[in-house]
């Protein structure tokens, strides 16, 4: 019966190292992403005040153009949805995040 | 007017030019009747001009005045006759006029159709990705 030949070949296990591309968290990033919400917000409060203005016009009859009100509350109807949808799909992310099995 | 609901802003210069449009024809029409002394310019039909706005839609960029000469016609009985006897009649035509309303109307309807389908629009787009 012939001997067995040694198995050979393998290189040694290399240490395990944190990857570089997995840093730790950059914490401006958090930063820029609350700024954009909040820029978002703040857009939207403009479009709702205009809104609100033209409705005010519209009630105490100095309306120039009915379409002028139509459009601008149609547009904060609009831009409140957006901001929403956004608002959710953040905390759908974050809870995303958070359920995840470890 | 750059920014996230631009057809909205453009739709809404078309509805205001139809509008406007629509208050000259009812002005013309109004004056139809219209009677003046012989030695007075009689009621001019009015036509809005209508331009390519620079920031993107359209506006009115000035009124435009028809011929002021009328109809003159002998009516010595008229209180309005002038010292010849002669009074002056508005020249509007109706049937025209009857036409741009037509055209102004629909016009209109083509703009807000626009903005309709436009709001449906971005309205299915904030559903992307729901389920």
């Amino acid at each position: 019966m012939p001997a067995i030949p040694p198995i050979s070949g393998f290189s040694p296990v290399q240490p395990v190292t944190a990857s570089p591309s997995v840093a730790a968290g950059d914490p401006a990033s958090g930063a820029k992403f609350g700024n954009a919400l909040t820029q978002g917000v703040d857009a939207l409060q403009q479009t709702q005040a205009t809104a609100d203005n033209l409705a005010t016009k519209a009630a105490t009859g100095s309306l120039q153009d009915v379409t002028a009100y139509m459009i601008a509350s149609n547009e904060a109807a609009i831009a409140t949805q957006l901001t929403t949808a956004v608002r959710d799909k953040a905390v759908a992310a974050f809870n995303s995040i958070m359920n995840m099995q470890m | 007017m750059a920014g996230l609901f631009d057809t909205l802003g453009i739709s809404g210069t078309g509805l205001t030019v139809h509008r406007k449009w629509m208050d000259a024809i009812a002005d013309n029409l109004s004056n139809v009747n219209d009677t003046v002394p012989g030695d007075q310019p009689a009621f001019a039909e009015r036509y809005v001009q209508a331009a390519a706005a620079p920031g993107g839609g359209v506006q009115v960029v000035g009124v435009r005045y028809g011929s002021s000469a009328g109809i003159e016609s002998y009516d010595p009985q008229n209180p309005l006759a002038d010292a010849n006897g002669y009074v002056r009649h508005a020249d509007v035509d109706v049937t025209g006029q009857m036409t741009q309303m037509i055209m102004a109307q629909r016009g209109y309807e083509a703009n807000l159709s626009v903005l309709s389908r436009a709001t449906e629009a971005y309205q299915q787009a904030l559903q992307l990705g729901n389920k």
